[in-house]
C-alpha cells in the first residue's frame, strides 16, 4: 500500500514552501537550528498534504505545544493557525475513561483470582493485559491517538505509516537529489521538468 | 472492537482488512509471510515500525541539514536548490 502520487506531489510542495519560510538554505545557523527546521518543516508538510485526519490535527497540536514552533507554524499555517492549533476535545474526556479502564481490569482480575482459574484463563489475562500495554504504547506514538479506541486506532495508525514511508522516501530522495554527481545532469533541464523528475520516480 | 457503544459499527470484516493491510506494510512479516499474527504482536510490530520510521526522518534531517550547511555559496549545486526553493 503507498500513498498516491498527488499526496507525494502536495508534499514536496508544502516541503519546500517550509523551507522557503524557515530560510533552512541560506540563513546561518547552527546545525541543530537547521536540523529542527528541517524536521519541523516535513511534519507539518506531510500534516498539510494529508489533510483532515485524526493524527494530522494531533500532530499539528502537538507540534503548537513548542515556543520555538510557533512562529513557523503561524507563518505557514497563516489564517489557519488559531483553528488548527485548538485541541479538539477537552482534556476531561481521557482521565475518566483512563479511570474506568483502570477499574475494569482490577475487578475483572479480582475476579479471576477469586475463582483460582486453571493455567489457560491466567495466560489469557496476561495476554489481554499486553494488548493493553501494546495499545497504550501505540497511542503514544501516533498524534492524536491518546482518544482513539481499537479500530479507528489501527486505522489512523495504518494512515500515519503510509505518511510516514512516504516522509522518509521524499526526504531521501531530495537527499540524493542534492548531491552533486546528478544536479550536473539535473543543470542541464529546465525547472519545471527538473521537479517532474523527481516526484515521478 | 471491544462493541462498547452503538456508534460502532465496524464489521469483523472491516477489522480482518484492517490487520491485514497493517501487517503487510509491516517489514517481518514481509519476510516471513505468517498467518494472522496475535494482537499483541501486530501492536508491538507497529510501534516498532513507527518508531524506527521516526529514527529514519531524523537521521535524514541531520543529513540534510549537514548538507546545506556545507554547501558552498556560488557552486551550481547551491544555485539548483535555491532555484528549486525560489519557485
Amino acid at each position: 500500500m503507498q500513498a498516491t502520487k498527488s499526496f507525494e506531489q502536495a508534499f514536496l510542495r508544502h516541503l519546500l514552501r517550509g523551507f522557503r519560510l524557515s530560510a533552512v538554505s541560506y540563513k546561518s545557523m547552527s546545525l541543530q537550528e537547521r536540523k529542527s527546521a528541517i524536521k519541523l518543516s516535513a511534519d507539518v508538510a506531510m500534516a498539510s498534504a494529508r489533510g483532515s485526519r485524526k493524527w494530522t490535527r494531533g500532530l499539528i497540536t502537538k507540534l503548537s505545544r513548542e515556543d520555538e514552533h510557533r512562529s513557523f507554524l503561524r507563518l505557514i499555517l497563516g489564517t489557519e493557525y488559531g483553528r488548527r492549533t485548538k485541541p479538539r476535545h477537552g482534556s476531561w474526556k481521557i482521565p475518566r475513561s483512563k479511570k474506568i479502564v483502570r477499574r475494569s481490569l482490577r475487578v475483572c482480575s479480582r475476579r479471576k483470582n477469586n475463582l483460582r482459574a486453571p493455567h489457560g484463563v491466567k495466560s489469557g489475562v496476561l495476554a489481554r493485559t499486553l494488548v493493553e500495554k501494546r495499545t497504550h504504547a501505540l497511542k503514544r506514538l501516533v498524534p492524536g491517538g491518546e482518544s482513539l479506541d481499537g479500530c479507528s486506532l489501527l486505522d489512523e495508525a495504518l494512515d500515519y505509516v503510509i505518511s510516514l514511508r512516504a516522509q522518509v522516501d521524499l526526504m531521501q530522495k531530495l537527499l540524493t537529489t542534492f548531491e552533486a554527481p546528478k544536479l550536473r545532469a539535473l543543470s542541464k533541464c529546465t525547472l519545471p521538468e527538473r521537479k517532474a523528475s523527481f516526484v515521478g520516480k | 472492537m471491544s462493541g462498547r457503544g452503538s456508534s460502532s459499527r465496524i464489521t469483523d470484516e472491516e477489522i480482518n482488512e484492517l490487520v491485514t493491510k497493517l501487517q503487510s506494510l509491516l517489514p517481518e512479516s514481509r519476510r516471513r509471510n505468517i498467518g494472522r499474527a496475535s494482537a499483541s504482536k501486530l501492536l508491538k510490530e507497529t510501534c516498532s515500525y513507527i518508531k524506527s520510521l521516526h529514527r529514519d526522518v531524523d537521521d535524514l534531517s541531520d543529513r540534510l541539514s549537514a548538507l546545506m550547511a556545507t554547501m558552498d555559496a556560488n557552486s551550481p549545486q547551491a544555485d539548483i536548490i535555491r532555484s528549486l526553493l525560489r519557485s
